[in-house]
C-alpha cells in the first residue's frame, strides 16, 4: 500500500504535489479546461473595465488640461511640475503620510494588545470580542458627524468630560489647527481597531498552545513569551494589518470632510481631499489626476516594501 | 519519561496563572476602558436624539429633568426645510446597496469557484489581480468613474452608482471566497460530474447551497462598506434627491445647523439598525473577516 503511493508519488511532476498538498485535495487538473476559463471572463472583465481601464484613463487626465466637461487639452508633464513645485500639495501628502501611519499604528498597537488579552482568555472575552468591532459597523460620516459635535467646547461631551476631571472644557479642538489632525487620527484610530483586532485574534488563535506550554515550562512569563513568540509569530498578519489600514487611512476622505472639510485653513487637508477640492470645486480635473497619480504611486512603494518586510521568514517559523 | 514527571505538570501549569495577578487586573482595566469607549458613544447617540437642542447644549449627559423631544425622528425623517428627508436617504441607500452586495457576492463566488478549478498557475494570476485591484486607491478611480459616469449621463442614479459598488467589491469577496473554496471537498463536485451535472449545474446546484455561510458573511462586509461609503457617492451622486443616508447626514450637518437634535435623530436612524444586523450576526461577520480579512 504505502509502496504503491510513494511510487505514484515520484512519478508525479512538482506542480501536481503542490496540488495533492493543497487543501481540498485537487488532482488530475493540469490545465484550465477552456471551459473553466470562460467561467472566469465576466470576473476578469469587471478587473479589466473597473480597475484596468480607469486607471489608464487616470494617467491621460492627469496629463491633460481639463475643466470637467468638454475636451481635454494635452499638456504633457504641466501637471506633474505644478504637483511637485506647489507647497499646499506637498504639504497636503506629508499630512496624507501622517495620517497613515499615525492612524495605522494607533490601529495595529492596539489592536494586538486587546487581541492578546482576548486570546489569553481573559474574562468576559466573549462579550468583547462582539463589543470592539462596534465603531467598525457604524457608518464613516455618522463617526465623523459625531465626533465633530463631541469635541465643541463647552457643549461637547469630550470636553464636557474633560471639564468634570478638571481638565478644562473650552478647547476648540477641530477649530484649532494644532490638534484638529490628531483628533481625526484619534477617530480614526476608534473606529479602525475593531477590524485589526478581530484579524490579529485570528493569527494569535493560530499559534499553536503547545509552544506557549513549552515556553512557560521554559520559565517564559506572560510578558516575555508575548514579544518573543507570539509577535515573531503574527508578524506577517501584523505587517499586512499595517499596510492595509495605511492605504485606507491614507484614502481617509470620509472622516476629514465630514469633521473638518479640510480646515482651519489647510491643516487637515490630505491628498483625497485635496484632489475633491481641485476637481469638484475648482474643476481643475488634470491638476487633481496628477495629484492622484502621485498619491497611488507612493501607496504602491509603500506596499511593496511593507510586502517584502512582512512576507521575510518569521524566525520561529 | 517517568510517571512522575507526567503528573507533575498540571502544578506546573497552574502556578505561573496565579502569579500575574497585577497584569491581569491591569488587562481587565484597559478591556473595560476600551469597551466602554467603544459602545458609550452609541448609547450617548441615543440619547441625544431624544433631547431638545437646549438640552443638548445645557445638559448632555444628564437623564433626569430632560426634556424628551421625540419629535427629533419625524423632523430628521422628512427632513429640513428645502432639503430631502431621511426616508430618501434610505431609500436610495437601499438601492446602492441591495445592487451592490448582490452583484459582488453572486458574481464574487462565481469567479472564486471557478478560479479553484483552474490550474495552479492560472489561478495565482487571476488572485494576483483581485488583490492588485483590492488594495488600489480609491483615490485613483475618482477622477475616471466621475468623468465616465458624465460620458455616459449617469450621474445621480443610484442603480448605476450600485453596480460600479459591486464591481468595487468584487476583489475583496474574490479573495475571501476563494479562501473558503480552496477547502471545499473534491469529492462532492466528482460525485456531481458522475451523476452528470456539467460545470454550470454542479456550481448551481451543489456549490451555491453549501456556501451560504460564507456568502452571508461577504454580504455583510462588503454591506457595510457600501452602506457607509462616502468618497464615491458624494461625487456621483450629486443630485439632492439622488444622495445615500452617508452624504445625508453629511448635508444634515448644515441644514440642520440650528437642530442638532435632528442630527442625532439622523444618527440614530443611520447606525442604530446597522448595530442590530452585527449582533445578530456578528459571529459571521467575525468568520469572514478572519476567512480572507487578511488576502491570504
Amino acid at each position: 500500500m504505502s509502496t504503491r503511493s510513494e511510487q505514484a508519488t515520484t512519478g508525479m511532476s512538482d506542480a501536481t504535489l503542490l496540488r495533492v498538498a493543497a487543501p481540498g485535495g485537487r488532482r488530475r487538473r493540469l490545465k484550465t479546461s477552456p471551459q473553466t476559463v470562460a467561467m472566469l471572463l465576466p470576473g476578469l472583465a469587471v478587473l479589466a473595465i473597473f480597475f484596468g481601464l480607469p486607471v489608464l484613463d487616470l494617467v491621460r487626465t492627469s496629463l491633460s488640461s481639463w475643466s470637467g466637461i468638454g475636451p481635454r487639452e494635452w499638456t504633457g508633464v504641466d501637471n506633474f511640475a505644478e504637483v511637485f513645485s506647489d507647497a499646499t500639495i506637498r504639504s497636503a501628502l506629508v499630512r496624507s503620510i501622517v495620517m497613515g501611519v499615525g492612524v495605522a499604528l494607533g490601529i495595529a498597537a492596539l489592536g494586538t494588545v486587546l487581541a492578546a488579552f482576548v486570546s489569553r482568555g481573559l474574562a468576559g472575552s466573549r462579550i468583547y470580542r462582539v463589543l470592539w468591532f462596534l465603531p467598525g459597523v457604524a457608518p464613516p460620516t455618522a463617526v465623523a458627524v459625531f465626533w465633530a459635535l463631541s469635541v465643541q467646547p463647552f457643549a461637547g461631551v469630550v470636553n464636557v468630560v474633560l471639564g468634570g476631571v478638571g481638565l478644562g472644557d473650552d478647547h476648540a479642538w477641530l477649530a484649532d489647527p494644532s490638534t484638529a489632525l490628531i483628533v481625526i487620527i484619534a477617530v480614526g484610530i476608534w473606529q479602525g481597531v475593531g477590524f485589526a483586532f478581530l484579524i490579529i485574534l485570528g493569527a494569535m488563535e493560530e499559534v499553536p498552545v503547545s509552544v506557549y506550554e513549552a515556553a512557560m515550562i521554559d520559565g517564559a512569563g506572560g510578558v516575555r513569551s508575548f514579544f518573543q513568540i507570539t509577535l515573531p509569530m503574527i508578524r506577517p498578519v501584523l505587517s499586512t494589518v499595517v499596510l492595509l489600514n495605511v492605504i485606507w487611512a491614507f484614502n481617509g476622505f470620509t472622516l476629514v470632510w465630514g469633521m473638518t472639510r479640510g480646515g482651519p485653513g489647510d491643516s487637515t487637508t490630505i491628498l483625497p481631499v485635496l484632489v475633491y477640492k481641485d476637481a469638484f470645486e475648482s474643476s481643475n480635473f488634470g491638476v487633481a489626476a496628477a495629484v492622484s497619480v502621485v498619491g497611488g504611486v507612493f501607496l504602491l512603494i509603500l506596499g511593496f516594501a511593507v510586502y517584502v518586510f512582512g512576507s521575510r521568514k518569521a524566525p520561529d517559523a | 519519561m517517568s510517571t512522575q514527571d507526567l503528573t507533575d505538570t498540571p502544578t506546573r501549569r497552574s502556578a505561573p496563572s496565579r502569579r500575574p495577578r497585577l497584569g491581569q487586573l491591569l488587562s481587565q482595566l484597559i478591556a473595560v476602558m476600551w469597551t466602554s469607549l467603544a459602545v458609550l458613544p452609541f448609547l450617548l447617540i441615543i440619547l441625544l436624539s431624544f433631547k431638545s437642542n437646549t438640552d443638548i447644549f445645557s445638559n448632555p449627559l444628564g437623564v433626569l429633568h430632560v426634556d424628551w423631544r421625540p419629535e427629533n425622528f419625524s423632523e430628521a425623517w422628512s427632513g429640513p426645510p428645502g432639503g430631502q428627508g431621511f426616508v430618501q436617504y434610505v431609500f436610495n441607500s437601499v438601492v446602492v446597496t441591495a445592487i451592490g452586495v448582490a452583484g459582488c457576492v453572486f458574481l464574487g463566488s462565481f469567479t472564486a469557484y471557478f478560479a479553484t478549478l483552474a490550474s495552479p498557475r492560472v489561478r495565482a494570476l487571476v488572485i494576483a489581480g483581485f488583490l492588485a485591484a483590492a488594495t488600489l486607491p480609491l483615490i485613483m478611480l475618482l477622477i475616471p468613474y466621475y468623468s465616465a459616469f458624465s460620458a455616459l449621463s449617469l450621474l445621480s442614479t443610484p442603480w448605476a452608482v450600485g453596480v460600479v459598488y459591486a464591481c468595487l467589491c468584487l476583489p475583496t469577496s474574490v479573495l475571501i471566497l476563494h479562501g473558503f473554496y480552496l477547502g471545499f471537498p473534491a469529492e462532492l463536485r466528482e460525485a456531481a460530474a458522475i451523476d452528470g451535472l456539467g460545470l454550470m449545474r454542479t456550481y448551481l446546484r451543489i456549490v451555491l447551497p453549501l456556501s451560504r455561510g460564507p456568502l452571508v458573511a461577504v454580504g455583510l462586509i462588503n454591506g457595510i462598506f457600501v452602506w457607509g461609503e462616502t468618497q464615491l457617492a458624494i461625487v456621483l451622486l450629486q443630485a439632492p434627491e439622488s444622495r445615500p443616508i452617508p452624504v445625508g447626514l453629511l448635508d444634515f450637518q448644515g441644514q440642520f445647523s440650528a437642530n442638532t437634535g435632528a442630527i442625532f435623530a439622523g444618527l440614530t436612524l443611520a447606525t442604530i439598525p446597522l448595530v442590530l444586523l452585527y449582533l445578530v450576526f456578528n459571529r459571521s461577520i467575525a468568520k469572514g473577516i478572519a476567512l480572507g480579512g487578511v488576502f491570504r
